[in-house]
């Protein structure tokens, strides 16, 4: 599996680079409107990656997967619908070889190729939370979203949904899909918006703890190599990580400003 | 942690529904949801996994009477650490985790390919790819047919005739107690298809079956052909490892592939199968000629230090690197290292287990833990304390008393002086198909086992199969076994059930499994079909109690069985450590029952009081507890030379062994003098001119031995198990990346898809275990690879151990 989905992710960026290209030429102004927004935003929701601690278990692909109601494919590797996957990249020659491990949710760019060539807006930008979401029901499934995203974490539902045998059982929190539409992570806001509510409700901040274990993927995490938290509190978990000095963000060169970090192996 | 936990529940109650059908046509589906009301039940039940036998605590929501989703269970030690003070002082902060498998158990419970009704056998002819023609059958139709059978060996004396196999981890105590009262001596449990190897390796050297190590406060954690971080039997050993090192332990893995655990060590060693024994013994040689060993513990807590330093004399490096193929500068470098940095851990777990020397291979790997003082002192391989739940002996009657008498079918104590009490598949099987043994048995029934996949010899286990006169399987899927069977009974996954788990951890620590959901299907559970079993064929006690009618605690007659097995399950923990019932740790947080004791250690310095000894049996310095008959129990302790009594370590001087001379009276299966030397010895089966390759196999994340392949989740995360050969060697067969492949043994052919890698030693080729069904269902069916039908049906001849990688292969284009 790792390596088709590799081979297709690398088609998908190269193809993708292209778009970007178009979308990012079209960036200076959106650059300066967005940032002026970003100082005034309320959240700023990220996830944290320890790349030192991730073991490759794969236990957040499957908890996302479990979570999100995201449908199965078992025989097309290049058509799966892993909204957070893992990837495997061997360096080295024997005996002194390492198997480089990657692991990738969507970004939720503040400043985002897929929203940007979303003909229909059914993909947006909230505002408040700082997230990249999508309207089911205004995607047409032109797919200009998954050639313009970088990082490929935008997948198309080829066929009607299949659950496997739990059809009956699915998350009631989560909207289901249907064919022919695009659908990717959401930093499981189903979850988020819960503990928002509550805090507004009791008339006060959310407490960074509240946030620790809030996707799925991080809460399940068998290294505890992911983190999530709000950048905006410069007490939370994830501000001190970003200010580590070992924190990156893939292709930041592209000025997507992508809301997951990486904490660098060494 | 809890406090979040805690205030998340209670918000799942009251604002569920927040994303629905209703919802669609807003502008903002997700931000106009918040007035939504519930429009479902829900609730939040805390169990424990049984998706592999690690027993990590859950936590299950269920949504209309479905499972929606199964998360880490926030209470539970065994998905955080396996040391008590880091769990009380982190859990919270940290939180806990469970594996993908665990994630995906919603899609085994809803499987649509499970059995849902009994089955019964229509053509008599049994086999690898023969239509059993299994027709449904009514539940009364299948009771009375395996009722007239077991009745029919019963009344003629013949009960020890019934072979009986299970998993290792579940409901195991009710079995064993209806074979007791039938009269079978041949209860067999899953453990010596995996790590009965490294229960005998460590039993000879410090007395324990099941040291655990202690990875989070250790500076240098060096394994054998273990691969704990993705091999994940328990949930925290990711953590646990994962934070030594960014504690700035250094990980060394010596193991023949780059599993995910070398794959984030330090440093991996690549070695040749089945010679761990011979680089371990040449570490010995470096420590002692360097004089790093720990002196005062060597003195104080070990014999035959002489005999050991003796032997290993010339067990150089350069003498090692010839057999192992790893560098004699690498190993005089790893031992300086190993015994220079401290706390240090040395483990071996079923890699070098597997094979034909696996016992006093990992014997000299054990020992290289002794050499630095390495036992039950924090950072290093724990006892651990293991009290539960008790498992009350029950007392036959007459008539199973005398079968019991028979010797086991596998005579596993006459033949297997290191054996373990879970049997000898391997000799059972190979027995049953050769026609040899004490008896011919009759009967079999398999309750959640696959030994027609797991076990190696697939030929054999169906001969053997063929000729047993009547098979009962009870599995939730048609598996490979239940396709030989004559009954096909619909078991219960873990979602549906009860178990009490006794903790994986390093103190007392004991966790409820218990039914989320009813049984699908109506059908009865494990224990269930058991306890009808023994009504129906009216088993009664030594005193003419109805055991499985009568409550264990209410004395009273119970016609429900669930009822009555409850009753069961709350004797077992009133009696055991806990002392509470079955109702009261449902009540407990995460419905897990921990000991405020916590991990201790060096606990072979533990006085016993002389209170205690007045009702104890002393024979030579060894202490033991008494039955009370009067007759000796249990070792408990060692008489010092300066006269106190101390716990000590449990072998036959109270002390670790680096020689037992005792040994050498004792013969193996193979008819060996036992040596009392942890000797190098080559396994028996080497690559040769014509069969030049290692094959092995290993287990990842990804999957359960042979029964997870028809989840599909698990099967679209990974769906087949390639062959992986490395890259030189590939390049001199030929053979390119996704080739498809013979691999042949003299025991037969498979075909493989191969994939190459640097990560592999170039004179092996192996694949992760579990592929290649042709049962099971339709999403297991045609993916990957099985090799067990490449290997000889042998166990390894000290501990009955299969030998699941000693194998040796040719591979050609196909």
């Amino acid at each position: 599996m790792e390596e088709k989905i590799l081979s297709r992710k690398e088609f998908l960026r190269l193809a993708g680079l292209g778009v970007a290209t178009l979308a990012v030429s079209s960036l200076p102004k959106k650059v300066y409107a967005y940032k002026e927004k970003k100082k005034n935003r309320k959240f700023r929701f990220v996830m944290v990656i320890d790349l030192r601690r991730c073991v490759g278990c794969h236990s957040c692909s499957i908890a996302c997967k479990v979570e999100n109601n995201v449908p199965l494919e078992l025989n097309r590797d290049d058509r799966k619908i892993f909204w957070n996957q893992v990837f495997f990249k061997e360096e080295g020659a024997y005996p002194y070889v390492k198997e480089k491990i990657f692991n990738r949710p969507c970004f939720h760019c503040d400043n985002h190729p897929c929203v940007n060539v979303c003909p229909t807006g059914a993909t947006y930008h909230d505002e408040e939370k700082g997230l990249v979401l999508q309207r089911y029901e205004r995607c047409i499934g032109c797919r200009y979203c998954a050639l313009a995203c970088p990082y490929g974490v935008r997948y198309f539902n080829w066929k009607k949904p299949d659950y496997g045998g739990r059809k009956e059982a699915l998350n009631p929190d989560v909207e289901t899909r249907y064919k022919g539409i695009i659908e990717k992570c959401t930093f499981c806001i189903h979850r988020l918006e819960r503990v928002i509510e509550k805090a507004e409700k009791e008339g006060r901040n959310i407490k960074d703890e509240e946030l620790h274990y809030l996707p799925a993927c991080v809460q399940t995490c068998m290294s505890k190599a992911r983190h999530f938290g709000d950048l905006n509190d410069p007490e939370s978990t994830v501000s001190k990580l970003v200010r580590s000095g070992r924190a990156y963000r893939l292709l930041e060169d592209l000025g997507t400003e992508p809301n997951v970090y990486y904490l660098k192996e060494a | 942690m809890k406090l979040t936990r805690k205030e998340f529940l209670k918000l799942v109650g009251t604002t569920a529904g927040v994303i629905s059908g209703v919802n669609r046509l807003n502008k903002f589906a997700y931000a106009t949801t918040k007035k939504s009301k519930p429009k479902f039940k829900e609730e939040w039940i805390f169990s424990c996994c049984n998706m592999c036998g690690g027993q990590s605590g859950i936590m299950v929501r269920v949504v209309d009477g479905k499972v929606v989703k199964i998360e880490p269970n926030p209470y539970n030690p065994n998905n955080f650490s396996n040391i008590s003070t880091d769990f009380f002082a982190n859990i919270e902060k940290e939180g806990t985790c469970i594996c993908p498998k665990g994630n995906a158990g919603i899609l085994t419970l809803y499987d649509p390919e499970r059995i849902k009704n009994p089955l019964k056998r229509t053509n008599p002819k049994k086999g690898i790819a023969v239509n059993p023609g299994f027709v449904e059958i009514s539940w009364e139709e299948a009771y009375s047919e395996i009722v007239r059978r077991l009745k029919q060996l019963r009344d003629n004396g013949e009960a020890h005739k019934l072979l009986w196999f299970s998993e290792d981890h579940s409901f195991t105590h009710i079995q064993d107690d209806f074979c007791k009262l039938f009269g079978t001596p041949n209860y067999s449990i899953h453990s010596n298809l995996c790590d009965t190897a490294r229960k005998a390796s460590f039993k000879m050297v410090m007395g324990d079956e099941r040291p655990l190590m202690d990875s989070f406060q250790s500076k240098y954690i060096l394994l054998f052909g273990w691969n704990p971080l993705s091999a994940t039997k328990w949930s925290y050993l990711p953590r646990i490892i994962t934070r030594a090192i960014e504690n700035g332990a250094k990980l060394v893995v010596v193991d023949p592939y780059l599993s995910y655990t070398a794959n984030k060590a330090q440093e991996w060693i690549p070695i040749r199968p089945g010679t761990d024994g011979a680089m371990a013994l040449a570490m010995g040689n470096v420590i002692i000629r360097e004089r790093l060993y720990d002196e005062t513990f060597i003195k104080e807590w070990t014999v035959g230090f002489e005999e050991y330093a003796e032997y290993v004399k010339d067990k150089t490096p350069e003498w090692q690197e010839k057999i192992t193929s790893v560098p004699a500068k690498t190993v005089e470098r790893i031992a300086i290292e190993f015994a220079t940095t401290k706390p240090q851990v040395v483990d071996v777990w079923s890699g070098p287990g597997h094979h034909s020397n696996g016992v006093q291979g990992g014997r000299a790997i054990a020992l290289l833990a002794a050499l630095v003082g390495g036992y039950d002192r924090p950072g290093t391989l724990l006892i651990p304390d293991r009290k539960g739940n008790k498992h009350i002996e029950v007392h036959p009657d007459e008539t199973a008393k005398k079968n019991l008498k028979e010797k086991r079918f596998d005579e596993l104590k006459d033949l297997y002086p290191f054996g373990h009490n879970s049997g000898v598949y391997c000799e059972i099987f190979s027995r049953l198909a050769e026609g040899r043994g004490p008896y011919k048995p009759k009967m079999a029934v398999i309750i959640f086992q696959n030994p027609m996949m797991s076990v190696p010899g697939t030929k054999t286990v169906e001969k053997a199969l063929q000729n047993l006169e009547f098979v009962v399987v009870n599995d939730i899927f048609l598996s490979e076994t239940a396709l030989m069977a004559d009954i096909v009974i619909p078991g219960t996954t873990y979602l549906e059930r009860y178990d009490l788990n006794t903790h994986w951890v390093t103190w007392p620590v004991l966790g409820l499994r218990q039914p989320v959901v009813k049984p699908l299907f109506g059908q009865p559970t494990e224990y269930e079909f058991v306890c009808e079993l023994g009504r129906r064929l009216g088993l009664k006690e030594e005193d003419g109690n109805a055991f499985f009618w009568e409550g264990r605690i209410s004395g009273e007659r119970i016609e429900d069985k669930t009822k009555w097995y409850e009753e069961y399950l709350s004797k077992e923990l009133k009696e055991g450590e806990p002392k509470i019932t079955l109702e009261e740790l449902k009540k407990l947080p995460g419905a897990v029952w921990v000991s405020k004791k916590g991990t201790r250690y060096e606990k072979y310095k533990d006085i016993i009081p002389q209170e205690k000894l007045a009702d104890t049996i002393i024979e030579g310095n060894i202490v033991y507890s008494k039955k009370k008959d009067g007759t000796k129990d249990k070792q408990i302790g060692m008489l010092k030379e300066d006269g106190t009594v101390v716990r000590g370590f449990f072998t036959s001087s109270g002390k670790v062994e680096f020689y037992n001379s005792d040994l050498v009276k004792m013969k193996d299966a193979w008819g060996k003098p036992v040596n009392p030397l942890p000797v190098y010895e080559p396994r028996r089966w080497q690559p040769d001119k014509e069969y030049p390759f290692y094959l092995i196999n290993w287990k990842e994340a990804s999957h359960t031995h042979t029964r997870t392949q028809n989840n599909a989740y698990l099967i679209e995360l990974k769906g087949e198990n390639p062959l992986m050969i490395n890259t030189e060697t590939a390049k001199k067969l030929g053979i390119k990346d996704g080739d498809l492949v013979w691999v042949e043994s003299p025991y037969g052919k498979v075909k493989a898809k191969v994939k190459l890698t640097e990560g592999i030693h170039p004179e092996v080729v192996g694949l992760q275990h579990g592929f290649g069904h042709w049962g099971l269902g339709k999403t297991a069916q045609d993916r990957g690879t099985s090799d067990a039908i490449l290997r000889p049906c042998l166990a390894e001849p000290l501990s009955g151990q299969a030998l699941h990688k000693e194998c040796c292969v040719k591979i050609y284009r196909a």
